[in-house]
């Protein structure tokens, strides 16, 4: 038998018994028997040397070509029976058996709602402050163009804190009412251009019910420049709510008082409960007051030491409480301060 | 307030439909809260704003709608001209009037009036409007005050003895018996009108029973005032009183309309109740109250809307509103503005009300432009920072929740705390929410135990203000982190915390910061002073290009060695070993794990054995180790 025909032969066997393997054992022995070592086609090659000078190329070529093909062959047959192993692997398992989770705990809806809010005034150069709760009357009122014995302090009905045992005067200190009251602070140390928003807690004296709470949570904004106007306004808001409450929101724009103002807007928002037909969250008008807002008042201005003839700004309040019930459909505000897993797990 | 249909049409014609025009008046700044159909009449439920006392009766409402539908206002006829007839014998009365606290005083007196039930239309209205017809005197002063929005008083003009008063502030303390029989004490400052011998009126709230008018009443003292706004809030304030005249007077009322008031009312009493004038009309003032000017530039109105409204529009809109504009030089807008509209002081007071009839939902939108600001702001507040931290804690399986700052003095005790040493507010709602919160603890606590029966594994956070100083002179108001696990060990919770701070780069030791409690592992970490701190920016490690040696070694110690402190010792020993960590523990027996690398080259049996020695000796010397 010429060195060809013995490297044919070789070359047939493998690729018979190669098909014929169903399994990687079996492969890995045939692997074995032909390359290894002392396998045949390896010893086969090492005869090459007895081929005549004259033919040891053409068969040297053969002899890899037939090695090339066994080792193609092998990998192609473990590709198959690998898979053929794996689909059999899967068919013993029940997959309709649930999941095992992870173990994971829950961000707080306020907090999801408030990264939020954060986020998209972040895309229109809004930078967040934090301020403090425990405020004087001068910043929650007074440089907000509210003075003592204004009308307007009766929608806010204020915590007083005991002065006792300090050199306070009694009632000089309060439980910020309205995050608004960041803007002297913030102003006075700033000048324009000035885009901010404040997330905080404020506390108003309230008999608690569905849609009220003496603690709750807005995020107060402002904006001042050069020149900014009343559209900009409307701009924002209409900008702001439909990227968190989704672009096909109902909107409406309504005049409003509120001393820090001028002129001044309040947002109404379709309720997304009953979708405008009035149901027991919306208290049946179908529509929430969600962003009070407003041209910042002269006296607030000058108050900060701005002057208003010179720059113009804007400033609105979030609804944050309110913003994360109508977002999740929830019908009481006091929901978001109940600890409890059953609530919080839904988040 | 409620505003009938029917009525408001006896000074209007109204075209739109009641939803159209609740949606309108809404949009201008009437709040209509809803439309009630009732006994064939539509009534308004309307939110009045405290600027705008006029829009407390049917006239300024009408006046409102007016604008809307371009329509005119029907003013009342006022067919009294308020002079006595020259025959009727006057009724003296003498005034001392006190200007500061009530700058203008009109009235009139009418003799012989027959006091009885009103006319039916009469009745019907204040029904409609939710109020009970008294008496025909009574009744008209509240109808005239609904209609023109001027409280009026009437009083029984024998019960003022010696013909004489004066208009005086309460010094404080002084009994009061009001109209509806409920007595007071009046506070200190409150407006009072006194005769020769007592109290009479508490003005602008409420009418003493002691001058009312009643069956018996022959003659009337017709008043109607104009009174400090702050003096009567304040008064109505401390009685906790408010009443219809009050609302009006503490958001200031039509210093310009008490003689149409008077008219009005005098008018309808002589047509109702009969009698006549007994007195030369009464109007004390020190000044006039005459409408004001006040002027609008048209390029200030488009800097600040932001659209350009045609001239020809805006002076049609201030004109609807009857602020007789009229264009001066070029640009400037000269309003005459009426004495009903006292919310309108400044210039952007009349932009905001060429913006408002214009109709906000028609303003296009826009983009604040300019320079968006790059210097951090003022109280900036990295909420990213807070989210990584928060996200942490969720991947550990705990939940995050919100409680209230206020809790209660029990909530104090319950944790030790004692109250004397807390920030507390004056007016609580309750004695549940009386106090702020110097600690997380409370509330978490309460979170666990509300969560028993729920779920079985309760791992809870909050990341929350806390209230710290025994009095208002040293406030610190902080963030803390806390939490409360009823299931993971000290360990996890420590680890935890370990890693937490390792992500922050916080130099701290998690055990200062965490407590074993009978309802689990507790821990609470003043977070604005360690995490509010600028972070040094991480370094990378490169990986190492040698394998690391690891060997276990078993030990026996005496009980209660901290193992922390033994592990400690044992890194301490070498610069090579990178890690040691307790695998197994049973009894005095404690295996730990080390792990050997050097940086540079491969580390052979021989380099570890000195490393090893070493480790020994100093186990066996200050830990009394017994190698095992």
């Amino acid at each position: 038998m010429s060195m060809e025909e013995q490297l044919m032969n070789l070359k047939n066997e493998a690729l018979s018994l190669i098909l014929s393997a169903e399994d990687g054992k079996t492969l890995e022995e045939i692997k074995l028997q032909f390359l290894g070592r002392s396998g045949k086609l390896t010893l086969a090659l090492k005869d090459i040397v007895k081929v005549p000078v004259e033919n040891r190329a053409e068969v040297g070529k053969l002899a890899n070509e037939v090695k090339q093909a066994v080792e193609e062959a092998l990998e192609r047959q473990e590709g198959f029976v690998k898979k053929e192993t794996i689909t059999k692997k899967r068919a013993a398992i029940d997959t309709s058996i649930p999941g095992i989770q992870p173990q994971i705990g829950h961000l707080h809806p306020m907090t999801q709602v408030m990264l939020d809010v954060v986020e998209v005034f972040k895309q229109i150069g809004f930078q967040a402050a934090d301020g403090p709760e425990i405020e004087t009357d001068h910043y929650n009122f007074e440089v907000l163009n509210i003075p003592k014995d204004h009308p307007a302090r009766d929608t806010q009905m204020t915590f007083y804190l005991d002065t006792r045992n300090s050199k306070v005067t009694p009632g000089e200190v309060i439980l910020r009412t309205q995050t608004s009251a960041m803007q002297g602070r913030v102003m006075q140390k700033v000048k324009p251009p000035v885009r901010v928003i404040v997330p905080g807690k404020n506390f108003r004296y309230e008999q608690v019910d569905a849609s009220h709470g003496f603690e709750f949570w807005q995020v107060e904004g402002f904006c001042v420049d050069t020149h900014i106007r009343l559209t900009d306004l409307f701009g924002t808001i209409d900008y702001v709510l439909r990227r968190l409450m989704g672009q096909d929101i109902k909107l409406k724009f309504a005049t409003t008082n509120f001393p820090f103002v001028e002129p001044g807007v309040d947002t109404y928002m379709e309720c997304t409960v009953c979708k405008g037909k009035g149901c027991s969250f919306c208290k049946y008008a179908g529509w929430s007051e969600i962003m009070p807002a407003g041209m910042i008042h002269p006296n607030v201005l000058k108050a900060v030491g701005y002057d208003s003839q010179k720059v113009s700004g804007f400033a609105f309040a979030i609804g944050l409480s309110r913003l994360v019930t109508l977002r999740y459909h929830m019908d009481d505000l006091r929901l978001l301060t109940n600890p409890d897993l059953r609530i919080l797990k839904q988040f | 307030m409620l505003a009938p249909l029917s009525w408001l049409k006896e000074y209007i014609t109204i075209t739109l439909s009641p939803e159209k025009l609740g949606e309108r008046l809404t949009e201008v700044g009437l709040g209509t809260e809803k439309i009630l159909h009732e006994n064939g009449d539509t009534i308004f439920e309307l939110e009045i704003t405290p600027n705008r006392p006029d829009w407390l009766s049917m006239l300024g409402v009408a006046r409102e709608i007016a604008a809307i539908e371009n329509k005119s206002v029907k003013f009342p006829v006022l067919q009294t001209d308020l002079k006595p007839k020259k025959s009727t014998q006057l009724l003296p009365l003498k005034i001392h009037p006190n200007y500061k606290i009530t700058p203008r005083l009109t009235g009139i007196i009418i003799n012989n009036v027959k006091v009885g039930p009103s006319p039916k239309w009469l009745q019907d209205r204040l029904i409609s409007i939710g109020l009970r017809p008294i008496s025909n005197i009574v009744d008209i002063t509240n109808f005239v005050m609904w209609e023109l929005g001027n409280p009026i008083h009437s009083f029984d003009y024998h019960k003022i003895e010696g013909s004489e008063m004066w208009v005086k502030q309460a010094k404080g303390g002084e009994e009061y018996e009001s109209v509806d029989e409920i007595s007071y004490h009046l506070p200190k400052g409150a407006i009072i009108y006194e005769d020769s011998k007592k109290i009479f009126d508490l003005v602008g709230i409420k009418g003493g029973k002691n001058s009312g008018t009643y069956e018996d009443t022959k003659a009337v003292f017709i008043v109607v005032e104009v009174d400090d706004p702050v003096l009567i809030r304040k008064a109505s304030q401390a009685l906790a009183l408010r009443s219809d005249a009050s609302a009006i007077f503490e958001r200031a009322v039509n210093k310009g309309g008490t003689i149409d008031a008077l008219k009005r009312t005098v008018d309808l009493i002589l047509q109702t109740a009969g009698g006549e004038i007994a007195s030369e009309l009464i109007d004390l003032k020190e000044q006039d109250f005459k409408p004001w000017k006040l002027s609008l530039r048209l390029d200030r109105l488009e800097f600040i809307l932001g659209i350009k409204i045609p001239e020809k529009e805006v002076l049609t809109i201030l004109d609807k509103l009857s602020l007789s504009p009229k264009l001066v030089k070029g640009n400037v807008i000269e309003c005459t503005i009426p004495t009903y509209r006292n919310d309108l002081q400044i210039e952007e007071d009349l932009i905001e009300e060429v913006a408002r009839i214009y109709g906000y939902n028609n303003f296009p939108k826009t983009m604040p432009f300019g320079q968006t600001p790059v210097v951090t702001v003022p109280y900036f507040r990295d909420y990213r920072k807070d989210e990584l931290v928060k996200r942490l804690l969720t991947a550990a399986n705990f939940s995050e929740i919100y409680t209230y700052s206020l809790i209660s003095d029990q909530d104090l005790a319950s944790v030790g705390i004692d109250s004397e040493k807390v920030l507390c507010v004056d007016n609580p709602v309750s004695k549940d929410f009386e106090y702020l919160r110097p600690t997380l603890k409370i509330n978490l606590l309460k979170a666990l135990a509300n969560n028993k029966g729920i779920a079985k594994e309760i791992n809870l956070f909050e990341l929350g203000k806390v209230y710290m100083g025994k009095s208002l002179d040293n406030i610190t108001e902080t963030y803390h982190l806390a939490g409360i696990s009823n299931t993971k060990s000290y360990i996890e919770v420590k680890g935890l915390l370990e890693r937490l701070f390792e992500e922050h780069n916080i130099k701290k030791n998690p055990s200062d910061y965490m407590e074993v409690l009978e309802e689990g592992v507790y821990f609470e970490i003043p977070y604005s002073e360690l995490f509010e701190m600028t972070e040094e920016p991480r370094i990378f490690q490169s990986i190492p290009k040698y394998p690391p040696v690891m060997e276990d070694i078993s030990i026996e110690l005496p009980s209660e060695t901290p193992l922390g402190t033994v592990m400690k010792d044992i890194k301490e020993q070498s610069t090579l070993i990178k890690e040691v960590t307790l695998l197994d523990q049973y009894k005095n027996t404690v295996t730990f794990h080390i792990v050997y690398q050097h940086q540079e080259k491969n580390l052979t049996t021989e380099d570890i054995k000195p490393i090893r020695e070493k480790v020994i000796a100093s186990l066996e010397k200050s830990f009394s180790a017994r190698i095992k």
